[in-house]
Formats: C-alpha cells, sequence, structure tokens
C-alpha cells in the first residue's frame, strides 16, 4: 500500500503547480487526450463493488451470472457517448451536468442533480472504503478500522493538491496494474480450481437455471434491474460528466469505446471468479458472497500474485475513490460556490480552488464516519441507480427539447421518486390493483429505456417506434407479472413516471429554450487560461452567441 | 461443452490485455508529443 499510494503520490507531485486553477482542478482543462482519459474511464467505471458484485452474480446465478452484470454495464458506457457528444456541444466549457442544468433551467433542476451527486458520490466513497478495508482484515494483520483511515488517507494524499488532473493522470498507473492483474489471476484461480475438469467434476453443484446461458432467473433478478439502473448512473453521474468535460471533444467516442472494452472485459472476467467458485463448491466466508474474492485469492493464489491481487482492489477502488472526491469537490466549487453563493462573474478562481480541498477533506471524513456500517454492496448500487433513473429523462429532454422547463424538469424527478420508492421497497401490497398499475408502468418503463437508448444513435423517430414497439412487444408477458421483481419494477415505474409527467408538463409550454444561452452561461472561471485556449472563433462569456438547435 | 466453458472463462483476460495495450501505446504517444513541445501530459 505504500508503495501504490506513494506512487501516486508521486505522479500527482510531478504534475503539481504551485497555483492551481479552478478549471484545471475540475475538468484539466478540456483538452485531455485518448491515452489518458480512455484509462480514466476504465479505471472510474469499475470501482470496487463492482468487481465484488460481478462475482456475487456468478456465484449466484452461474454461467450467465458476470454477463447480466458487465456487459450491460459496459453497453451503457456505449450507449451514453452519443448524449455526450450532444452535451458537450451545447457546453464545451462546463465542468458539471448540474451546472449546465442551472443554465438550461435554473436552481432547482441545478440542485437536483448536485444533491444526487453529492449523495450518490460519498456512498460510493463509502462503499469502496469498506471493500477496501475487508479486503485489508481479510489479508493482513491490519484491523478493518486501520485499512479504511490508511486507504482514505492515500487517496487524499495524491487528490488533493492538483483535483482532477492529478485522479485521471494516477487513473493510468492504476488501470495498468488493475488491468494487467486481471490478466494474470484469472487464468492463474482458473487452473489452481482445477482448470476445464472443473465443470465435469463441480457440475452438480449448479442448479439448471444455474447452468443456463439464457437463464431467466439471472434476467429478472440481475439483468434487467442492472440495465436500468446503470443506465441512470451513466447519465446522472458527475464522475462520468467529468470525464466528459475533460476530454479532447474529437476523441468522445474513441474514449468510450474502448472504456466499453476495458470495463466489459475486465468486470465480466471477474465475475468468472464467482462461477469458478459455484463449480469448485466453495462457500463464503461467514455466508457473506462479498467474502468470495479474497476468498479465492487467499486459497489458490500464492503470496505474490497475492500482493498482485491486492493492487488490483485497491487500483479499483482508489481509482473510484478519487473520482467521487473530485466529482464532489467540483460540485461544491461550480455548482454552491461558482453558481450560487458568489456568482459566477464574481467567482474567485483562487477561493474555488480552496474550496474544492476542503471538500474533499470533508468528503473524505465522512466516507470514514459511513463506513462504519457496512450495507450490501449490490443493494447500494441499485439504489443509487434508480434514483438517478428518475433524472434521465428529463436530463435528456433538456438537451434536445427546447420547450421542457424547470417545472416540467423538476415535477418529473420528484413523481419519479415519489413511485419509485414504494414499488422498490414494497410498502404497499402488489397483489391487487396497485400491482397492475405498477406493471403498466413498468411496461411503460421498458419502452422508454429501450427508446432512450436507440434516440442517442438513431434519433427521434427510430426511438419512437423501438419504444412503442418494445412497449407493445412486451406487455403480454409483462402485465400481472413484472411487479414480483420489486427491483426492476421500481427503476421501470421511475422511468416512466419521470417521463409522462415530463412530457406531460412540457407538451403545456409554449416558451422555447435557445440552447446557445448555455454555451455563454457556463464556461471557464479562470479567464486569463480560458482566452489562451479558447478557439478564435468562440464566443467570449457575455458575448452574443448564434441560435441553438432542437426538436 | 468443457471446452466452450473453458474459452469462455479465459477469452477475457485476453481482451483486457488488448485493450491494455492500445490504452499503454495511446499514452506514450501523448507522453513523447507533450515531452516534444514542452508541456506537462495534463
Amino acid at each position: 500500500m505504500l508503495l501504490f499510494f506513494g506512487g501516486s503520490f508521486y505522479m500527482s507531485v510531478r504534475i503539481s503547480r504551485k497555483k492551481e486553477n479552478a478549471d484545471g482542478y475540475m475538468t484539466g482543462g478540456g483538452k485531455i487526450g485518448f491515452g489518458i482519459s480512455a484509462a480514466s474511464m476504465t479505471a472510474t467505471w469499475i470501482w470496487a463493488s463492482s468487481m465484488y458484485a460481478s462475482a456475487t452474480s456468478g456465484y449466484t446465478y452461474g454461467v450467465s451470472g458476470p454477463i447480466h452484470y458487465g456487459l450491460w454495464g459496459a453497453l451503457m458506457i456505449l450507449l451514453i457517448y452519443p448524449f455526450g457528444r450532444r452535451i458537450r456541444a451545447v457546453a464545451p466549457r462546463a465542468h458539471t451536468i448540474a451546472e449546465v442544468m442551472f443554465a438550461r433551467h435554473g436552481r432547482s433542476s441545478q440542485l437536483m442533480l448536485a444533491g444526487s451527486n453529492v449523495l450518490g458520490s460519498v456512498i460510493s466513497l463509502t462503499s469502496n472504503l469498506i471493500a477496501g478495508g475487508a479486503l485489508v482484515a481479510m489479508l493482513t494483520p491490519y484491523t478493518f478500522t486501520q485499512g479504511i483511515v490508511a486507504i482514505a488517507a492515500g487517496v487524499l494524499l495524491y487528490t488533493l493538491w492538483s483535483g482532477f488532473r492529478a485522479s485521471v493522470l494516477t487513473d493510468f498507473a492504476q488501470v495498468v496494474a488493475l488491468l494487467g492483474a486481471v490478466v494474470v489471476i484469472i487464468p492463474v484461480v482458473f487452473f489452481a480450481a482445477g482448470g476445464p475438469s472443473l465443470f465435469e467434476t463441480g457440475a452438480a453443484n449448479l442448479t439448471a437455471q444455474q447452468q443456463d446461458f439464457f437463464s431467466s432467473d439471472a434476467f429478472f433478478n440481475q439483468g434487467a434491474p442492472y440495465i436500468a439502473a446503470v443506465l441512470a448512473y451513466a447519465i446522472g453521474n458527475q464522475t462520468i460528466a467529468q470525464r466528459l468535460f475533460a476530454v479532447r471533444e474529437d476523441l468522445i467516442k474513441k474514449t468510450f469505446v474502448t472504456a466499453t472494452f476495458g470495463y466489459g472485459a475486465t468486470i465480466i472476467g471477474v465475475g468468472m471468479l464467482g462461477v469458478i467458485a459455484l463449480y469448485a463448491g466453495v462457500e463464503p466466508l461467514g455466508g457473506d458472497v462479498n467474502n468470495l474474492i479474497p476468498q479465492l485469492a487467499a486459497t489458490y493464489l500464492n503470496p505474490a500474485l497475492l500482493c498482485l491481487f491486492f493492487v488490483m482492489i485497491i487500483g479499483s477502488l482508489s481509482s473510484t475513490a478519487d473520482s467521487d472526491l473530485t466529482a464532489l469537490s467540483a460540485i461544491v466549487m461550480a455548482d454552491i460556490y461558482g453558481q450560487n453563493v458568489a456568482g459566477k462573474k464574481r467567482a474567485n478562481p483562487r477561493t474555488m480552488v480552496l474550496i474544492g480541498r476542503i471538500t474533499m477533506v470533508v468528503a473524505i471524513a465522512a466516507g470514514l464516519v459511513f463506513a462504519g456500517s457496512k450495507f450490501n454492496i449490490l443493494d447500494l448500487l441499485v439504489f443509487v441507480g434508480a434514483l438517478w433513473g428518475a433524472l434521465v429523462f428529463p436530463v435528456i429532454a433538456s438537451f434536445y427539447w427546447d420547450r421542457v422547463t424547470n417545472l416540467a424538469f423538476s415535477a418529473a424527478v420528484v413523481a419519479g421518486l415519489a413511485l419509485f420508492l414504494p414499488v422498490r421497497f414494497s410498502w404497499v401490497d402488489l397483489s391487487g390493483g396497485l400491482g397492475l398499475a405498477s406493471d403498466v408502468l413498468s411496461t411503460l418503463g421498458v419502452g422508454i429505456v429501450l427508446g432512450l437508448m436507440a434516440f442517442g444513435f438513431f434519433g427521434r423517430r427510430v426511438a419512437l417506434v423501438v419504444g412503442t414497439v418494445a412497449t407493445l412487444a412486451a406487455a403480454p408477458f409483462t402485465i400481472g407479472f413484472l411487479h414480483t421483481y420489486p427491483v426492476l419494477s421500481g427503476s421501470l415505474v421511475a422511468y416512466a413516471v419521470s417521463t409522462i409527467v415530463c412530457v406531460a408538463l412540457t407538451l403545456l409550454s409554449k416558451d422555447r429554450f435557445d440552447f446557445a444561452l448555455i454555451k455563454e452561461r457556463t464556461g471557464n472561471f479562470d479567464e486569463d487560461e480560458a482566452a489562451e485556449s479558447r478557439p478564435a472563433d468562440a464566443p467570449r462569456r457575455g458575448e452574443p452567441v448564434a441560435a441553438g438547435e432542437g426538436i | 461443452m468443457t471446452f466452450l466453458l473453458t474459452v469462455y472463462v479465459l477469452v477475457w483476460p485476453v481482451v483486457v490485455a488488448g485493450v491494455l495495450f492500445v490504452i499503454s501505446r495511446a499514452f506514450y504517444r501523448e507522453l513523447r508529443q507533450a515531452k516534444a513541445e514542452g508541456r506537462s501530459v495534463i
């Protein structure tokens, strides 16, 4: 750990400046190249929890389990890049999605996105600290508490001074360690556990569903809820948005495609450890499936490879934890101080950097406090994703549809969340009419999710066709049935309700928004540096700009 | 079936190795270019 965090600190020192500027601290200035940005996207999307959860999925649902975790997560990176290009075109010099929503709608929309991201990042930070602490407690003589304190201190050490610039540069080193470890560890564990013969000797340990590559059990309990949750995660999460605003605009597609393969292969590969454990008849320590990966490592790896495994997990959780810290600092710097306290024109970049650093210290302290209560990692992931589910349609629509209003946005999110909670947590009896209503909304949610995915690539017409066909095709199978899967239903209901409310209230509005205003209202806080990097034909803040596009 | 399952387990580290190569090569090129231009890579 000393070597890992010491090396990361050394890298951050090499790029540090005596006076960091605010824009660099939040997005690296928006000119980052393909190698660093692809590494950073991959490293950020892979967190320790996703490795544990994929292995859990493999252990619980058998051969198809890792696919139902990793493939959908990977495809979401691919599916959101067209939205990313649109967002970047509309707001080329923004720092957070919430900042763009402030420019598009106003304060309530901004605070919903900022608030959900503060919650999401603190949960993510906590979850990663828990994973790290548990690993330290299991594989070293140190305690859980000592582990989380050491990891929190290490991440803070290399991220605090240079912020996002340090985060993405160290992501590269972390992704090399992480991916390198995956390349070695999966085959070693596989052959140490018995190799190909394991599939013959251990087949009796699997149920028919676990042996089935097209397991409906795996799809409805893992794959489908995750598709719904992870789309929301990809759209609403500031750590992803921050990288979107940081990478050179012409490299967005290349970066996202590479990260798709990197994330997918890594997470599905690690999920195979769960499948191997299932075939080998391994029982998780203390009945806790989160112990599976460390347990397999301790059983099958020699001390050198065990160190490599340790680096793999520490690398995955550190890269996500530093992303959470930089996301939180950017939100407090740009959304709270920059837009709401000081105001865009009066915001002092030096004060902003100081605020960013204080935010990181407070966030890591909060993460340490919350790490004391160990939540189920998979539940956390689904919950945070579903929370953002209510935001997906209003956020996407706000970038394309010039009639969406602040009221439509805000009411849609509140309504989506209000109906998500009772369905997801079974607060109401869904066996009667309410169950039917939930199924109808969930079925609409299926069409909306698929329609949104199609919209990014093919536009409105194809999206409407895909959404309608998907809804009609799913209805005979889902109505009267889906409410028995509350995790999936909750997310789909959130999508459906927020979409219906957003569309209904938007159609009542006659006003049209000029998207060019977003470019004017968002932008660099360090004007001197911005002037050096700004293209000759780009407008300065306050200058008139051309009318925007919309549908 | 055993062969297919073995390939299914072992194909992922191979894809990961490919991605690692692509990212590392791009980073090395960016690092060289930044040095040649006398600026920081980030």
